[in-house]
């Protein structure tokens, strides 16, 4: 039973299994949206489909159990699998000693036989030349009466290199599992010059407290010419019980980072409009007044009984132009409402207002994200990109030679294991041997 | 002088070749092979330096970054990734059919890049979340990754042709052991690519929305790609899969790369969109 769960775990077949499941399951995920609230999906799905896909969590089904599941399968066949396959890799990599056997020499997919009759000292000098062309500095291992076994090898890393591979796919699911348990994420919307300490979290599961408070000194957009953003940047300072302790620039792409969290640039809007810089001029007397006056604030009008108020402000009246409501204020007279444009002479009784310009008061909205598994996730995509590049770029290359004394000569035999590229190995050993006889011969 | 210009004659140059290549592949002869592949590597270098003026032209606009970044310019570097990757496997894997099949997947995209009115060519400036070096270094390993799927897709088609055509059978197709080895070097190479493609798109995800991953349906439909490829590699290595099995998943995880190049865009949505 238990050699049959170790058998069925260390499996293949599994893999491939759970590979497919795995493709094919997700594909639900990008057809359904998801995280949407559940009352979204209500009105989407009948109420059969529904509850299915409910009991299923296909709503957020990357985290629901059925899902991390199989993620868990495919730990488990994975350390199995690495576990099965460790004696044969660390013999490979570590082997105990260099004997060799005959046996070498009949049973190797590539091996070649050919007789000399030259001295023994030139066949081991051209031995020296031929595996050393083939897999590196050979070594002689062994000596017996008349006969010279050689070794050589090459590349013996690489056979690890798999097995990088396989592993970093664990760091890679537990990073992942560690973010998911000790992480969380969420956005902070902070109006310029204010402070905030709390995170509102994407789980909507409520709140989360900094332990310090992030300000917004200062928030800009620049555009470029065409119209389109170019870049959005909010310079913070982080205080710790009212203590400047950090400060930074967060610019989308480039986050800062503090105390382990992550704080990237995500969202802006304008937070308040004020400091309305309105020219008026009296069109009796000619003269010219500005004033600097916040929504719904009164001011008295030179040279007169009247005074003017700003009760609201739009972004774009018609179309693009900003533009205030004004409130003319004349004793013994009805209130006069009117639209004032930026940049336009509005006239109004003995005033002609202009509105010159105003302050845009920004809040920026970070994205704060703590994820303590991402060092794991980073270890794990070194370890596969390593395990790729030694296991691409490097071959197992294993040559063994025999030099044996038999009549009128010596018979010398060659057996050879190449973890890949045979044929090309093949091509190059004919082409060795074949220059190395014709020398013979000459 | 305008790159769009330039990427026409390549368009046209692709086309001949892919005809050249075709005629060589018929009538087997050598000195047409050759013929082709001159043209095929002028075609190359005319497109590389169209690549090159359209940066160089984008600095000039004041709007500076490197071609890769809006759907037409993905377009072209796919084209170009594709018969990049033969002319460098071709010593070892490229044949004249397999030529046939790079040169003339490069014109059809080339030829939709500039044909079809969907396709807006002009350079446009980086919004900001485009503007990494992280997305450089994922553009181009994801698409030479496609492009190693794309010979991979034709070479199973081969594949398929010369197995299942018995009683006619087309001579001059390669060896169906041939076909298979490429299919396999293809798909391993680009097995590497894309998980190489998907580490620079992780870490760029992490800087720009603090993930790493968010199951989007772009990342999703990566990460199916490249399970399909998975099961492809471990079919074949450890179970010893060849042929026509491998032929067909082969296949199908063509269709995966198409659809997460375009599907995701064109029929799903999602944080990729703007591609
Ligand atoms: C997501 C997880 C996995 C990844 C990314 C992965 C990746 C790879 C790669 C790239 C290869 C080499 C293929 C080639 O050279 O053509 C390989 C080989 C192999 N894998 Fe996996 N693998 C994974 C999971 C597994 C699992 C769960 C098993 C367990 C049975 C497994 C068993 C093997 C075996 C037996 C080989 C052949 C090794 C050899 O002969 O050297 N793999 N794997």
């Amino acid at each position: 039973m238990q050699t049959k769960l170790y058998r069925l775990f260390s499996s293949v077949r599994l893999a491939i299994f759970l590979f497919l499941a795995l493709a094919v399951t997700s594909i639900f995920g990008t057809l359904v949206q998801q995280g949407l609230p559940l009352e979204r999906y209500e009105k989407i799905f009948s109420p059969d489909v529904f509850v299915v896909l409910k009991f299923f969590n296909v709503f957020d089904m990357y985290h629901s159990w059925w899902f991390t599941l199989l993620l868990v399968l495919l730990s488990i066949n994975i350390l199995a699998c690495t576990f099965k396959q460790t004696p044969r890799v660390m013999n490979l990599t570590f082997p105990r000693k260099r004997e060799i056997d005959d046996s070498v020499f009949t049973s190797s997919q590539i091996r070649k036989t050919w007789h000399s009759q030259q001295d023994l000292s030139d066949l081991e000098e051209q031995t020296q030349v031929l595996l050393k062309s083939l897999a590196g500095t050979p070594v002689q291992v062994k000596k017996i009466n008349d006969a010279r076994y050689f070794f050589a090898e090459r590349g013996k890393y690489s056979c690890l290199g798999m097995v990088f591979v396989h592993v970093s796919i664990l760091f890679i699911l537990g990073g992942g599992l560690i973010g998911t348990i000790w992480g969380f994420s969420g956005q902070m919307n902070v109006v310029e010059g204010t402070t905030s300490d709390t995170v509102l979290l994407f789980s909507g599961t409520g709140t989360e407290k900094l332990g310090f408070d992030v300000r917004c000194d200062d928030f800009t957009v620049d555009f470029y010419e065409m119209g389109m953003p170019k870049e959005y940047r909010t310079d913070v300072t982080i205080l710790e019980g009212g203590k400047k302790v950090a400060s930074g620039t967060i610019r989308v792409n480039h986050p800062l980072i503090y105390n382990g969290l992550k704080f990237c640039q995500a969202t802006y809007g304008i937070a308040g409009i004020d400091n309305f810089r309105i020219v008026v001029q009296n069109s009796r007397t000619g003269k010219k007044t500005g004033l600097t006056m916040g929504l719904m604030e009164k001011a008295a009008l030179p040279e007169s009984t009247a005074s003017f108020a700003i009760t609201r402000f739009v972004p774009n009246q018609g179309g693009e132009i900003p533009a205030v409501m004004g409130v003319l204020l004349e004793p013994g007279k009805a209130h006069d409402i009117f639209w004032i444009e930026k940049n336009k002479r509005k006239e109004k009784g003995d005033f002609t207002f202009t509105l010159q310009d105003f302050d845009k008061h920004y809040y920026t909205g970070i994205q704060v994200s703590k994820d303590p598994g991402v060092p794991f996730v980073w270890t794990g995509f070194s370890l596969i990109l390593s395990g790729f590049i030694l296991s691409l770029f490097f071959a197992h290359t294993r040559v063994w030679l025999r030099i044996a004394a038999v009549q009128g000569g010596y018979e010398i035999s060659l057996a050879a294991d190449v973890s890949k590229n045979k044929k090309v190995f093949r091509e190059k050993l004919e082409g060795l041997i074949g220059t190395l006889q014709q020398g013979g011969a000459a | 002088m305008n790159d769009t210009f330039f990427v026409s004659i390549v368009t046209f140059a692709y086309f001949s070749a892919a005809f050249v290549f075709l005629v060589s592949f018929i009538f087997e002869k050598k000195c047409i092979d050759t013929v082709a592949v001159v043209i095929t590597v002028a075609g190359l270098v005319i497109q590389t330096l169209a690549l090159i003026i359209r940066w160089i032209h984008s600095y000039q606009l004041g709007i500076g970054h490197a071609p890769l970044s809006n759907f037409y310019e993905s377009l072209v570097f796919f084209s170009w990734s594709i018969i990049f990757i033969y002319m460098i496997t071709r010593k070892r894997y490229g044949n004249t059919i397999t030529g046939t099949l790079a040169t003339f997947f490069s014109f059809l995209i080339l030829a939709y890049a500039s044909l079809s009115g969907k396709v807006d060519c002009r350079i446009q400036p980086l919004i900001p979340a485009l503007q990494s070096n992280w997305l450089i270094s994922h553009v181009i390993s994801s698409f030479l990754a496609y492009a190693c799927f794309a010979i991979a897709f034709g070479t199973s088609i081969l594949y398929l042709v010369k197995r299942r055509t018995g009683k006619w059978n087309i001579a001059q197709l390669p060896d169906a052991a041939v076909l298979d080895e490429i299919m396999y070097k293809m798909i391993s190479i680009g097995f590497v690519l894309l998980t190489l493609g998907i580490i620079t798109g992780a870490a760029w995800a992490d800087r720009a929305w603090g993930r790493y991953w968010g199951w989007d349906p772009k990342e999703t439909w990566s990460l199916i790609t490249w399970l399909i490829y998975g099961a492809f590699l471990h079919a074949r290595l450890a179970r010893g899969w060849k042929g026509i099995k491998m032929s067909l998943i082969s296949i199908i995880g063509f269709l995966a790369v198409i659809f997460t190049y375009l599907g995701v865009n064109y029929i799903l949505s999602g944080l990729h969109s703007y591609l």
